[in-house]
């Protein structure tokens, strides 16, 4: 009985907190944009509200626009693309994926990461957490290595089992190759290749033949 | 005076004799019910029977009696402790009272670390993430980012004495956040040390930081 009752109560609840939400960011668009931009941006957080994605990261974009001084539309359309992205990456990545797993996603995508490489993440880390190898991918592709490339490179490392800490220290290595002239496709794959080399679980991982080399990949 | 003839005697001869039986019944009656008064009196008088069963069945009683329980038993037991509401609530008052003697005794001495206390106490979904970019020539230096609106006024990094770092020491809340430094209200430049996020429609790229569970940022 008391669970009817709470389950009622949520119910009936919803509708009202949703719209205090609505008021809320409502008043915080109108005290930093204009009134038209406000009300569109206002609009399209509604939109992906009802739709259950992440609301906060919108506002912050708009707000990111005017502090940099983007035209009205500039703002808009700057919002419009991180929402498309988000519902993109959810969908990519599929039911359940944490709100932070959705905007690291959504940056992903917006680097011009294909969302077939999001899905292919998602099941090389079946339950886990995908933001730190996501942030990595959104990184290694705005450096300069291709999409797809990076892709291969993140997907196989987590494949095989590395963790958060060894993609960042990855990613460092990667970068600090690209830095000292190496070509950052070329970079990625030897890094990755490296560190299968070099890790226990790399190593297992590579035995099994469970992910194509990424090296072996660029070759034609 | 001559006596005159009782009418209902006059009319019924036997009624003489019927009223004296009934008054020495009614006498008779009293006589007894005094007699089994006194009796029932006395037996109230005389010790109880001994009744060796009735006496174990009590002892049994008041051995299982809560308020005799002892040791640990005594802690578990629902109605082992009971005082009046005055005395609850003036234990409650002296320990909150220690309490705040405990905690006055252990206030840190600057105001930073008061305030940081304060935070990771009454915020425990935040944590402490310090930026430093090294900015030669730049005269202000701040922080923009989801967290503080991206208004570059709000957060100014701090000048760390000689060289040209810049650094800042605040708590984000755990998640993904994108930030980038402003040098001199008018140059946007992301954090050398930290991931790139994806171009922003801006013009510009933004970094990432993951407050929590990410060993690396």
């Amino acid at each position: 009985m008391r669970l009817v009752l709470g389950l009622a109560l949520v119910v009936l609840l919803a509708p009202a907190a949703r719209a205090g939400d609505a008021a809320s960011d409502r008043a915080r668009l109108d005290a930093r944009l204009a009134s038209d931009v406000a009300r569109q941006v206002a609009a399209l957080v509604e939109d992906a509200r009802a739709a259950g994605l992440p609301t906060d990261p919108l506002i912050a974009r708009a707000f990111e626009g005017a502090s940099r001084g983007a035209d009205a539309a500039g703002i808009v359309n700057g919002v419009r693309r991180q929402s498309g992205a988000q519902l993109a990456a959810r969908g990519a990545l599929g039911t359940g994926t944490q709100p932070d797993e959705i905007v690291a996603g959504a940056s992903a995508l917006l680097a011009g990461v294909p969302p077939d490489s999001l899905a292919r993440l998602r099941l090389a880390r079946p339950g886990g957490n995908l933001v730190i190898p996501l942030v990595v991918l959104c990184d290694l592709v705005a450096r300069g290595v291709p999409a797809d490339a990076a892709s291969v490179a993140v997907v196989t490392a987590a494949r095989a089992g590395a963790s958060d800490g060894a993609l960042l220290r990855m990613r460092e290595r990667i970068h600090t190759g690209i830095e000292n002239g190496g070509a950052p496709a070329g970079t990625a794959g030897d890094v990755v290749r490296q560190w299968l080399l070099e890790s226990p679980a790399g190593k297992t991982s590579k035995q099994k033949g469970r992910e194509p080399d990424p090296q072996r990949k660029k070759a034609p | 005076m001559a006596d005159r003839p009782d009418p209902e005697r006059a009319a019924n001869p036997h009624s003489s004799e019927r009223a004296a039986n009934a008054h020495s019944s009614e006498r008779a009656s009293a006589r007894e019910e005094v007699v089994i008064d006194e009796r029932v009196r006395a037996a109230y008088r005389l010790p109880s029977p001994a009744d060796e069963p009735a006496r174990a069945r009590l002892l049994a009683r008041l051995a299982a009696d809560p308020s005799k329980r002892t040791g640990w038993r005594w802690w578990l037991a629902a109605d082992a402790f009971r005082a009046r509401p005055i005395w609850v609530a003036a234990a409650f008052v002296a320990v909150l009272a220690g309490g705040a003697w405990l905690g006055s005794r252990v206030t840190p001495r600057t105001a930073s670390d008061a305030v940081a206390i304060i935070q990771s106490a009454a915020d425990p979904t935040t944590a402490p993430v310090t930026f430093v970019l090294r900015a030669p020539g730049a005269t202000r230096v701040s922080v923009v980012g989801d967290f503080n609106n991206w208004d570059a006024s709000s957060t100014p990094m701090e000048h760390s004495g000689s060289g040209d770092l810049w650094v800042l020491s605040l708590r984000l809340p755990r998640g993904v956040h994108l930030y980038s430094f402003v040098l001199d209200g008018a140059e946007w430049r992301p954090d050398p040390s930290a991931p790139l996020a994806a171009d922003d429609s801006f013009g510009g790229h933004n970094s990432v930081i993951v407050v929590d569970g990410a060993p690396g940022l």
